[in-house]
């Protein structure tokens, strides 16, 4: 029995210094470029100052990074994946990883991404939304849930409590409403897209109990979907203009510029908001989780290794070599020192002395609070950006006033999802 | 007799031949993949004949592209001669050689501006609550004004930004064009005590038929491939309010479906009633 257990032993040594040795000859086989198509996040500027510090670690490449903002993104990654595939490595968030993994563009990453890097380090919902198909696929450079970012200073004098309800919500944003005063009650997305206005609106058709599908099927068209989209219609009332065809930008510049009282957001809206650099609300501004019943949308982007521009293994470890170095501890903790909150995705850093040091214990507890009501309100399918941003133009059709029937829009959506599945089998 | 000679021959076959592969290789390409049912996502495919341009017609997005795009090509091509003409005969007639020259290099300026870039200031400029166009209207009204969210408003605003670019410029053209005209024509109009619009209406405007409709042509063309502009100021928005068919087809083949063989349905569509359409009207306006 010993002996049997000692050749085990030997065999699993074996097995895993030949692992290292194998990751460490490809590591060292590494050379050229790794070519990275992204969108711009502080975060790989950063990287880009510390070239030397890969190239030496992999044994001589090097990592050049084309930005695009995030539509063009999407659409170039998605061009070039499924045709000539220059890049190495993708930049790709929770909205396409099910279509680029199910299309094969990509390598699932665990295979690739080297255990001392610790993957099970990050935020587990920036995991959960990296994952399908029971593998994870890319490697966190953002992401979270959302979070309910007010104004202190105008709700003390309206002597206004800050809303924990979606009714309180309703109310609070209709008292603050003084556009004669220059400021507006809320903040939404109303440009067409499925990470824009339709993806405010899905907390509150999953918070109302929505679901996109049940198997092939479309159930979304129902009350909840109909509810959601009144309250969304009516809250626009009191949106900043500009936000009734913008997105991210335009609501979140209302705010930041001081002309907004409520803001539910993507969580990168904090850090934004307590740095003088971008923000003229500083020291003005309170968080707090979204009011229930709206569930927080919980997204992540990251990166991801290319299979085309990767034909073979060598060149895939390469390539996660790279995403590894620049999602590693080391460069986190880099961010961290840079103040780029929106830029930190491992647990091991947000629950750090330094972050809590950096950010205030009511941010940490906002953050940890919201945690818990983060869901995955999209559809988790390849088909998903398609039917998103179908949804998001009839959305933007009601919001502007293009169309007034939210039943109809529903039903035609409807339709539009039974002829995807139909065509997708 | 000249001797023959295949030098000609010789230096045009490699370009013409480049030119055809560039120009013929990816529209016959399309054409053969408008009649398969190829998306990104899927390398196969099979040939499912017209399939795709039967169902272009009950797409209501599709219908409303060609109706965007109908309108846009009008709007923009109508505006820009007539501020073209307007402008050209002003500085002609009321400007100094040293004004035509300085403002000449400032008609200039927004044709040599890089489309993006020109959208990016004006739809910063059109901003409801930081715009410097719109700024004048809040502070009268009190009211925000913001016409890029209108479906009202939206095409006409970006079809200004457009008529900006391209009418100062042809602006330029049609002052270079009256220099060129000869001056009996006009002071025998003038012995014929003929008024001042008559004088352009009736004879000026007339001698520079030929080149007036060049640049009508120009204008048609150009105005077709407002991809960018639309792109950056409006997204096709609000809702499908300024999607013109080739913003259509993009979106098809690569933002939001991948369905490439529907997108070059369109595309091949679209060529052919531009062919069409611009034949007939060479035919019929040829000077």
């Amino acid at each position: 029995m010993k002996s049997v257990k000692t050749l085990a032993s030997s065999i699993a040594y074996a097995c895993l210094l030949a692992g290292s040795v194998s990751s460490i000859a490809l590591a060292a086989e590494c050379s050229g470029t790794i070519r990275v198509l992204a969108q711009p996040r502080d975060g790989l500027t950063l990287l880009e100052g510390h070239k030397d510090e890969f190239k030496k670690l992999s044994g001589g490449a090097s990592f050049e990074i084309d930005y695009l903002n995030e539509n063009d993104r999407r659409a170039k990654t998605k061009a070039d994946a499924s045709t000539i595939g220059k890049y190495n490595v993708y930049y790709v968030d929770e909205a396409n990883v099910a279509l680029f993994a199910s299309s094969g563009w990509v390598a699932p990453l665990s295979d690739y991404y080297p255990a001392e890097y610790d993957y099970a380090d990050f935020d587990p919902g920036r995991q959960k939304v990296a994952t399908y198909d029971g593998k994870a696929w890319f490697a966190p450079v953002t992401g979270g849930g959302d979070l309910m970012v007010y104004r202190k200073d105008l709700l003390d004098a309206a002597g206004i409590k800050p809303p924990t309800t979606l009714d309180e919500l309703k109310d609070a944003v209709q008292k603050l409403h003084q556009p004669d005063k220059g400021v507006y009650g809320i903040a939404l997305r109303g440009q067409r897209g499925s990470g824009a206005n339709v993806w405010r609106w899905m907390p509150y058709f999953k918070g109302f109990g929505g679901e996109w599908f049940d198997g092939n099927t479309p159930v979304f068209n129902g009350e909840a979907a109909v509810k959601a989209t009144e309250t969304y219609l009516d809250l626009f009332k009191y949106s900043a203009p500009g936000t009734q065809t913008g997105s991210w930008d335009e609501s979140t510049g209302a705010f930041l510029s001081g002309q907004v009282a409520i803001l539910i957001e993507s969580t990168p809206l904090a850090g934004l908001a307590i740095d003088p650099k971008t923000s003229q609300v500083v020291g003005k501004v309170g968080y707090l989780p979204p009011p229930t019943p709206l569930t927080g949308g919980g997204y992540g982007h990251g990166l991801a290794i290319g299979t085309k521009a990767n034909p073979d293994e060598a060149s895939k470890a390469c390539a996660g070599l790279f995403i590894a170095w620049a999602t590693s501890k080391e460069n986190e903790q880099r961010r961290l020192e840079a103040n780029q909150f929106g830029e930190l995705n491992r647990t091991s850093i947000m629950a750090s002395d330094a972050f809590a040091k950096l950010y205030g214990p009511d941010l940490g507890q906002a953050l940890a609070d919201t945690g818990k009501v983060t869901a995955v309100n999209f559809w988790q399918s390849a088909l998903w950006p398609d039917l998103g941003d179908r949804w998001g133009i009839i959305l933007e059709e009601l919001i502007t006033g293009s169309r007034s029937d939210i039943k109809e829009g529903l039903a035609e959506l409807e339709g539009f999802a039974k002829d995807l599945v139909a065509r997708s089998q | 007799m000249k001797p023959r000679t295949s030098l000609p021959a010789v230096f045009l076959a490699p370009p013409l031949v480049i030119l055809a592969v560039l120009a013929f290789v990816p529209t016959a390409y399309a054409i053969y993949i408008s009649f398969r049912n190829r998306e990104l996502s899927r390398p196969d495919g099979s040939f499912v004949g017209l399939a795709n341009y039967i169902d272009l017609f009950s797409d209501r997005r599709f219908i409303n592209a060609v109706g965007v795009s109908l309108t846009w090509e009008v709007i923009t091509v109508t505006l820009t001669l007539l501020v073209a003409i307007v402008l050209g005969i002003l500085l002609f007639e009321f400007a100094s050689m040293r004004q035509r020259a300085v403002l000449t290099l400032v008609f200039l300026v927004p044709v040599i501006l890089p489309r993006v870039s020109a959208a990016f200031v004006w739809k910063f400029a059109f901003h409801p609550l930081y715009g410097i166009i719109t700024y004048p209207y809040k502070m009268i009204t009190g009211q925000p004004l913001d016409v890029l969210s209108s479906p009202a408003t939206a095409l006409m605003t970006v079809a200004l930004v457009d008529v900006w670019q391209w009418g100062l410029f042809f602006a330029v053209i049609v002052l270079k064009l009256l220099e060129t005209l000869p001056p009996q024509p006009f002071e025998a109009a003038r012995l014929d005590h003929a008024r001042r619009w008559e004088i352009y209406a009736y004879v000026a405007l007339p001698m520079l038929k030929a080149p007036l409709i060049s640049l009508t042509f120009i204008k048609m063309i150009e105005s077709l491939r407002a991809f960018d502009l639309i792109y950056v100021m409006t997204r096709g928005g609000p809702g499908i309010a300024t999607e013109t068919l080739d913003m259509y087809a993009f979106s098809q083949g690569f933002i939001e479906s991948g369905r490439i063989s529907y997108a070059s349905s369109m595309a091949v569509l679209m060529m052919l009633a531009t062919t069409v359409i611009f034949t007939v009207i060479w035919k019929r306006v040829k000077p």
